[in-house]
This record gives C-alpha cells, structure tokens and sequence, in this order.
C-alpha cells in the first residue's frame, strides 16, 4: 500500500474512531451538565428563599397555617415549607416524586432544615425533571453539526498538506525508479523539497545512479579496447597467413602447416569473439527493438543449418504457431540463441536421428521446445553445461563450450528462461520461455 | 587508399590488393587527408582506430574531399553503434576485424558491381557462364539449379580464382559470424562435391581443383 493511502486511511479513521466516542459520550455528558446547572439554580433560588424569608419572617408566608405551598402554574417549580423534627440534616438534592394537585410528578428537590423561633422547619425547592433536559437533545443536535464539521475540515487540511508533503517522495519514486532503464543516460535535475529526508534520500539515488552509470561506461570503454587489443594481432597474423598461403603455391606441404595454422587461430578468434560477445550483451550494447516471428526465425536458421542435417541423416520437424510475434527483442541475439540450440542437437546427435521443434502459448508466456535425440546430458552435469568452457564429456565432437554460455547470456537479457531436461543417451529437451508483456 | 596506423596489417592489405588495385596507404588521419586532396581514389579502406583523429570524422571530412570513392570501414573495436554511424555517415560497408583479405575483396568487388558498374556480371568458367547478377549458372542456353549456398561458394571462388582457398576461408565467407566451431566437418565437401555432380552432368569440371589437405581451387 502506498504511503499516500495508508495515511490517508489512517487519518480519516483515527478522526472516525473520535466522532463515535464523542456521539456514544454526548448524551451522558449533557445530562450531567444539565443536572449539575439545575442544582446550581436550585441552591441559588434556596438562598433568595432564605432572604425573602429574613425580611418578611415566616409568618408573612404561614399566615397561621402549618405548610406553605406554591408552584407554577404548570407545576414545573415549587416551593413548600412544612414542620420538621428536631434533628438537624445538611442540604441534599435529590430526584423524587411529589403528588401536586394529585399529578404525581418527578421533581429535582433541595431540602433544607431552617429554624424560625426554635421551630424547625423544612424548606424544599423543586424543579420537574422534564423541563431540567428538555434542551439536552437541540444541544447534541447542535454540538454533533459543529464536530462533523470541524472534523472533515481538519481531515481535508491533513489531506492537503500530506499530498503536498509527499509529492517530492512521489516525484522521486516516477523518475529515479519507476520506468527507469539501465543504463540511465539523460541525467536527471534533482528533485524540488524542502524536507531534508528526500533531499538525502534523492541524492543518494542519483548518486548511486551516478557510480552505476560510470563503472557501466568503463566497462564498454573496456570492451571496445579489450576487443581492439585482441583482434588486431590476430587480424594481422590472418592477413599474413592468407598472403603466405599463396606465396607458397604450388608446394602443398607447406601450404597444409599454414592451413593447420590457420584453423587454430581461427578457433581464438571464435573464442575471443564469443567472450566479447557475451561481455557486450551483459554490457547492454544491444537494443531491444524487434519483433520477432518464432516460425521465420526457425525457418532461417534450418536454411543455415540444412546441410548439416544431411551428414547424419535427421529428420528434422517443425510445428510452430504461424501468428506469433515475440516483441522487443533484439533479432541477431535472438536468431544466435536458436541457432546455437538447434546447432547443438544436431552437432550431438545420433545417425538417423530427429529433431523436433514445437510451441506452446501459455497466459503469461510463450514456450519454444527443442527435442533431440541425441547424447542427452548426465545428471551431474546438467547443472554446468551453461558455465563457460564445458563441453559435454563423453563427446567426441571438438568445441569449446561457449554455445550454450552465450546462449545463457542471450536469454537473461531478455528475461527469457531456459530449461534443460535431459536423459543421458536418449537427448535433450531446451525450452524457452519468453515472458509476454 | 589503405588508412590503417598497424604497419604489419597495411603492408599485409598492400601485398594482397595490389594484385588487383594500385594501393596507397596512410598511417594517420592528417596524412589521409593530405593524400585524398591531392590524388583521387576508387575506395577508400578507412581503419577506425587512428591515433591522431576519430575515424568516423575522418570519414564525415574524406566524403567531402572525395565524394565519389567507396568507402569501407575496418574495425576492431566491435562496436555496434560504429556500424550504424558509418552507414549513416555514407560508408559503404563495414568489416569487423579481424577479417579475411578474400573477403575485403569480395565486398570491394560487390560495391564495384553495384557503384561503379564496372565488373563483368556475366563470368565464363570452362563450359559454362556464371551470372553474377541473377545468380545463375548456365551451359550454353541451359540453366543449372543450384541451392543458394552453393551458389555462394562458387562465385567466390571464381572470384578468388587461381588460389587456394581453405575450408575455413569459404566457411567463413558462408556462414559469417555464426560460431561453427567444428571446422573438421566435411559440410563444405559436401557442397562441393554437389556443385561437381549437378555440373558435370553437362560438361567436364575439372578447373575445380582439390588440394590434398588444404582446400579447393578454381583454376582458369
């Protein structure tokens, strides 16, 4: 997941998770500040009570009754005062019910014990509980509209401010790593941030980059002078043979120790060609834009390859999909990867023998097999026939190993797998698979 | 002109064109230069690896000295991208070193036919008359089939007539760059002892000589 989204996630639950405790809470938390403000105003109405009470004496209020009594006309507030015992209790407030005009109703009530000439008297104020929260609901209303507000400005303030914080990460992930194919040649302008991680983590990139590119460059610098180095002193020994071969006419002698000379430095040069060849793939000096039909591609190879099969009388047969087009893929390494198969299941195989060429389209992947049936491979040596320099042992065949090492080479530049499957003296099966995307 | 700063590899080239070609050599891009604006060439054989210039702004300033000679570039630094450039840059043809001196022929005489026209196409060899061009063979009004490779091998032999060619010198010239590594196969016997039977059905071909142990000549 990416960073981007994983913060946003998380910012917008975490906020979620507040707004659910906040409405579980609301409700508990006005009831409360709506009780706690009414017995407030209960003990406030008791001391005015006391005052009038002061001033005017009890007796105003009595009027040569026991109890006194007054309420609202909607009974939502009393006042009583009744005779009391002797014993003196402190104030307390509690949520009962009282019988008014016989409605039973429940009331928040203040009760306090005062004494008028040695006459103790019981003083309550009473509120109806009904009107204590009949605001409670429009407040949470109110409060929950605030919050939900407050809260998608801030998640879309986080939001904001996160992209913006996280574009240059972005930027350096689509230009430094993202479609970026080796070598890197166009060199990139740094990356614009004030966050001194990605400043760090940029410049470290490019420079990585910067070291790749340069030892990449000293090796193609080595190549072409390793390859200039080698292939002028055998051009000039060549020159020099092939003149000599002539000069030495008509002595046939002679002309057979040149031709003996000749060969052996020609089996350097394939050497020496082979090498840098596979230094020049794993060097990247090859594009990769071709399209390549496997069907034409086998077809010009046999051309090459035809009269080989003649010497040891193989039958040879291909089953190829004709609409099949592999893409980017460079033809000359491709063509030369084939070749050197189908080369060596002719070069191992026996007299009268078969070769047979097929395909098979999988979803992700295209197989090309080649069967042979020729010396096959030992099991313990079928881990190493793709090092460089092994040649099957038991041949008889002279060669210097290198095929399938290049072949090898080939198919790891274009992620293409090789496989082998073999039984010692029965032959081999090599299966390409080009990957399709 | 041969440019090429390897004395031994210019002497060799000189030995070997001057049987055919009046050679002038140069061992450095300045000296190139100097010649190209006083004499005229047919080709120009241009080494890459000079020490005083790069070769492909030799070729770009040569061209436009000698506009009308063929150009060929040797190379042995085996860079791709050097192929590209120079057949951009106008060569026509391109050899990697190290390369045969029959083969920088055969490509010398393949632009003559092509650029300058001069070569004969149409080649008599004892009863019968190769053409170059359509790449057939005849004797007298008949035309004699021959597959594509063997076709190949017998034109450049005529070509190299009179000389002893080896097995891996017409290898090389036949199957290229392909790494044929097994030379003691006897597939270019089996070439030309199949050139010998689809001939001989008409008339003698005794100019096409073995030499024991060497190769084949084609003696007119």
């Amino acid at each position: 997941m990416k960073l981007f989204t994983k913060l946003t996630l998380f910012i917008t639950l975490s906020k979620m998770a507040v707004v659910v405790l906040f409405v579980l809470v609301l409700p508990f938390l006005v009831e409360d500040i709506a009780y706690k403000y009414n017995d407030f105003y209960l003990r406030e109405q008791k001391k005015k009570v006391l005052q009038v009470i002061r001033q005017n004496g009890i007796d105003a209020y009595l009027q040569g009754e026991e109890n006194y009594g007054s309420y609202t006309m909607l009974k939502e507030e009393y006042i009583s005062l009744e005779p009391a015992g002797k014993m003196i209790i402190p104030d307390t407030i509690a949520t009962v019910q009282r019988v008014v005009e016989g409605d039973t109703l429940t009331y928040r009530v203040l009760s306090h014990i005062l004494t008028d000439h040695q006459r103790p008297f019981m003083l309550e104020v009473g509120k109806k509980t009904a009107t204590i929260s009949q605001y409670n609901r429009p407040l949470q209303r109110v409060a929950l509209y605030v919050l939900g507000g407050l809260i998608i400005i801030t998640i879309l303030i986080d939001l904001i401010f996160t992209r913006l914080l996280l574009k240059p990460l972005g930027v350096i992930i689509s230009t430094r790593l993202l479609n970026r194919r080796f070598p890197f040649r166009e060199q990139a302008s740094p990356v614009k941030t004030s966050t001194t991680d990605f400043r760090y983590l940029d410049d470290s990139l490019v420079e990585l980059m910067t070291k790749i590119n340069e030892a990449f460059e000293k090796e193609r610098e080595f190549t072409t002078n390793a390859s200039h180095e080698l292939m002028t002193p055998v051009s000039i020994l060549q020159t020099k043979m092939e003149n000599l071969l002539v000069d030495l006419e008509p002595y046939e002698e002679p002309q057979k120790k040149i031709m003996g000379m000749m060969k052996t430095l020609n089996r350097l040069k394939k050497i020496v060609h082979s090498l840098l060849l596979i230094s020049r793939i794993e060097n990247d000096q090859f594009p990769k834009n071709d399209d390549v039909s496997p069907q034409l591609l086998v077809a010009s190879i046999m051309e090459e390859l035809e009269h080989r099969l003649e010497e040891k009388q193989l039958r040879f047969s291909a089953k190829l999909s004709a609409e099949q087009v592999l893409h980017h893929l460079n033809y000359d390494l491709i063509f030369q990867l084939v070749y050197n198969l189908l080369h060596n299941a002719i070069k191992y195989n026996r007299d009268n023998g078969s070769i047979a060429v097929s395909d098979e389209l999988l979803p992700t992947a295209y197989r090309l097999i080649i069967t042979d049936t020729g010396i096959g491979i030992g099991p313990h040596e079928i881990d190493t026939i793709f090092h460089r320099f092994r040649k099957v042992q038991k041949s008889t065949v002279e060669g210097y190993g290198l095929g399938l090492s290049i072949a090898r080479t080939i198919a790891q530049y274009h992620n293409i797998q090789i496989n082998v499957e073999a039984t010692e003296g029965k032959g081999s099966v090599f299966i390409l698979t080009f990957p399709l995307n | 002109m041969i440019i090429e700063d390897e004395r031994a590899m210019a002497t060799e080239m000189d030995t070997f064109l001057k049987k055919a070609y009046r050679c002038d050599l140069a061992a450095t891009g300045s000296q190139a230069i100097s010649k190209l604006d006083d004499n005229t060439y047919d080709f120009v054989l241009l080494d890459l690896g000079l020490p005083d210039m790069d070769g492909l702004q030799l070729l770009q300033q040569a061209r436009k000295i000698c506009p009308d000679a063929a150009y060929i570039i040797l190379t042995a630094r085996g860079q791709l991208e050097d192929r590209i450039k120079g057949l951009d840059l106008g060569a026509d043809d391109y050899l990697p070193k190290p390369f045969s001196l029959l083969e920088l022929q055969s490509r010398m005489q393949a632009i003559a036919r092509r650029k300058f026209a001069l070569q004969d196409v149409i080649i008599p060899v004892g009863d019968f008359n190769v053409d170059l061009q359509k790449r057939n063979v005849y004797f007298e009004q008949t035309e004699i089939t021959l597959s594509r490779k063997e076709f190949d091998l017998l034109s450049y032999m005529l070509l190299h007539k009179n000389r002893p060619l080896t097995r891996t010198q017409l290898g090389e010239h036949i199957w290229s760059n392909f790494a044929d590594d097994d030379y003691d196969s006897n597939y270019i016997d089996v070439h030309i002892k199949n050139i010998r039977r689809k001939l001989s059905a008409y008339a003698a071909v005794d100019w096409l000589q073995t030499i024991r142990h060497v190769g084949y000549k084609i003696k007119i």
